[in-house]
């Protein structure tokens, strides 16, 4: 409670245009909550309404149990650090962490004291006499990111910040991130449209799409057990496959093949006899071989993609084209191959709603993501 | 602009010559002024001077108070320079961070009073200064030239270059609007604040036709009137010494261009005005 941050019925709308759809949601103190989704979704307008630089339409928004729709944005105690870094371009390093500071006329030694914290544990000391101009882009990511540090707020808000760097300094910046959190433990909110970056630094992701949340879950429930298709799509590269099956007599039919999908999903699908469910699987599970058997489906390869460490194998079946992962090269476009969807990645979607159908409870999370940091 | 070598040699006499069209008013100024009546008439094309002499200067000083004008001058301009720029830093400050019902509307009615000629307010103007029994003062020069369109939209487009998102860190550290003018938006946009502060004085420096009208004590008179007064004198134009008062006009205006010539392009260039 103590800096939980609270949605109810939150809309922002800019004219006729709504934004934000009705957001109805906690963010629990000290956690890094990730908010996701693909462009013009809302989520920078959700951070920025946290942040109240940008007034609410509809509903209220709580701040550590207090109402704030009307507070401006420096009582709000909040740090952010912007995509652009927004540092002042004609302080140097120093005087851009320590400005806010300075002007909140506090004591001499507490701000040397923060600002000499801040720049060892972003390893920043040599470069405090420096113009924002004369750093490369990760230095001038770690200044903003010490700028939020020192004010010591118990809200820290990120707006895709490290969408400027590299791949590779982005990786480090990720750790960097979840070490400063795991420091302070402040109620963190993070927006990105990078799934690598929700999935690696939050502990609960919410998945926005036109304003309206798609999910919001755990990295691994989002991953594995999605709520809708938008969220199975969304997340995961190459894309989740989701295509339309008949369900008859406890097996799937695609295009002209069947297979048995066993009594657990059988069950789960008892409502669907005879008629169309969407049927989505990972490309990771799916398991290709050059031979027929049980459970098994044919279809013939259409393309395939290099991605480094595995290769991406197109398969097409009837109309539909699948995605499967392979670590081998070992098939050729033209081949016929046989696919194996893995028992327990199932997943089933409402045509209509597309929501998930449910999981059979006898299944487990059977793969922690292998990207997560751990500090 | 990329010129080709071949055109190099060609283009440089060109610009040459264009230069010395241009500059050529000024050594004419010069050079007139430091010649004799007599030496003028001889010789009306020679810039420079037979003998050189300081006797237009002398009679200026003698016939009028030169000093008092040359100071009545300044102050005028200084005044009207601070007061323009002042209210057009904070105009445009909140033409571009406020949020107020009906800005554009506003701005949109402000900017276009550029395009108003001056003899459309000169008469209420005139009604105004009289009624506040402010006629033949300076300060009643200086009064209706507080505020200026054209600075607004200057300081308007330089601050708009600046990035949002360093004013709102700024307002999510609590900052009051006084301390991310001074400490943020000022020094930002220092170019601009400097070369259209330099361009109001040049323009309040050799304002004619407002000050003819409100001015009619010689001691209160401005540079530009003084000068008036040789080219137009009774028993014909005394030019030598029209041309002393032109030089000590243009010496301050010059001298301030130069040193600031870089910001005053500049500002210019990336406010789509050329």
């Amino acid at each position: 409670m103590m800096n939980e941050i609270r949605f109810e019925k939150v809309k922002k709308s800019y004219g006729k245009v709504e934004v934000v759809k009705s957001l109805d949601f906690s963010i629990r103190d000290g956690e890094r909550l990730i908010l996701l989704g693909p462009s013009g979704c809302g989520k920078s307008t959700t951070l920025r309404m946290i942040a109240g630089l940008e007034s609410i339409t509809e509903g209220r928004l709580y701040m550590g149990g207090r109402e704030v729709n009307d507070v401006p944005s420096g009582q709000r105690d909040v740090a952010m650090v912007f995509q652009n870094y927004a540092l002042y371009p004609h302080m140097t390093v120093k005087q851009n962490i320590t400005y806010a500071l300075r002007t909140q006329k506090m004591t001499k030694d507490e701000i040397e004291k923060r600002l000499k914290d801040a720049l060892q544990m972003l390893g920043l000391e040599k470069l405090e006499n420096r113009l924002p101009k004369d750093l490369s882009g990760g230095q001038r990511q770690r200044v903003a990111l010490a700028r939020a540090v020192v004010k010591q707020s118990p809200y820290f808000l990120l707006d895709e910040p490290l969408s400027n760097l590299d791949a590779q300094l982005r990786g480090t910046a990720r750790k960097e991130l979840v070490r400063i959190h795991e420091k302070f433990k402040q109620t963190m909110v993070y927006v990105t449209h990078d799934q690598i970056e929700a999935m690696t630094i939050g502990d609960r992701i919410a998945l926005l799409n036109n304003g309206i949340l798609q999910m919001l879950d755990t990295p691994e429930n989002v991953y594995h057990r999605p709520a809708n298709i938008f969220t199975a799509t969304f997340i995961g590269s190459p894309a989740m496959n989701v295509h339309d099956v008949r369900f008859i007599d406890g097996q799937l039919q695609i295009d002209e093949q069947f297979f048995g999908i066993g009594n657990e999903w059988s069950l789960l699908l008892k409502n669907y006899r005879n008629k169309q469910v969407k049927f989505g699987v990972r490309p990771e599970h799916i398991h290709l071989s050059t031979e027929m058997s049980e459970g098994r489906i044919c279809g013939v390869v259409n393309t395939i993609e290099n991605l480094g460490a595995q290769y991406a194998v197109y398969v097409q079946i009837g109309s539909k084209e699948w995605i499967a992962l392979s670590p081998h090269r070992g098939f050729s476009k033209g081949q016929r191959v046989y696919l194996e969807f893995d028992y327990n990645n199932y997943h089933f979607f409402d045509p209509e709603t597309t929501n998930t159908v449910g999981y059979p409870s006898t299944l487990n999370l059977n793969s922690k993501i292998p990207l997560k940091v751990e500090v | 602009m990329k010129i080709n070598k071949r055109w190099e040699i060609p283009w440089h006499i060109i610009f040459f010559i264009f230069i010395l069209v241009l500059l050529y008013p000024i050594f004419y100024a010069l050079g007139f002024s430091l010649k004799s009546l007599q030496d003028a008439y001889n010789s009306p094309l020679s810039i420079i001077p037979k003998n050189i002499t300081f006797e237009n200067f002398n009679q200026l000083f003698t016939s009028l108070p030169a000093l008092k004008i040359t100071w009545n001058t300044f102050v005028i301009a200084s005044v009207v320079t601070i007061f323009k720029i002042i209210t057009s830093f904070l105009a445009a400050y909140a033409f571009v961070y406020f949020i107020f019902k009906g800005k554009n509307v506003i701005y949109f009615f402000l900017i276009s009073t550029i395009f108003l000629p001056f003899t459309i307010t000169m008469i209420p103007n005139y009604l105004i200064i009289s009624s506040l029994g402010l006629a033949d003062s300076v300060w009643g020069v200086i009064l209706p030239q507080l505020a200026d369109a054209m600075g607004i939209f200057l300081l308007t487009q330089a601050m708009r270059s600046i990035p949002v998102s360093l004013i709102e860190v700024a307002r999510l550290d609590n900052m009051e609007h006084w301390r991310i003018m001074k400490d943020i938006v000022l020094p930002l946009v220092r170019p601009a604040v400097t070369s259209t502060s330099i361009w109001f004085f040049i323009m309040a420096w050799n304002e004619y036709v407002w000050p003819v009208l409100i001015l009619k004590t010689v001691d209160n008179y401005t540079l530009p009137l003084a000068l008036q007064m040789y080219i137009s004198s009774e028993g014909g134009t005394n030019f030598t010494v029209a041309m002393a008062v032109s030089v000590i006009t243009m010496i301050i205006p010059l001298t301030l261009y130069l040193t600031f010539q870089k910001y005053i392009i500049g500002t210019f260039v990336s406010s789509g005005i050329k």
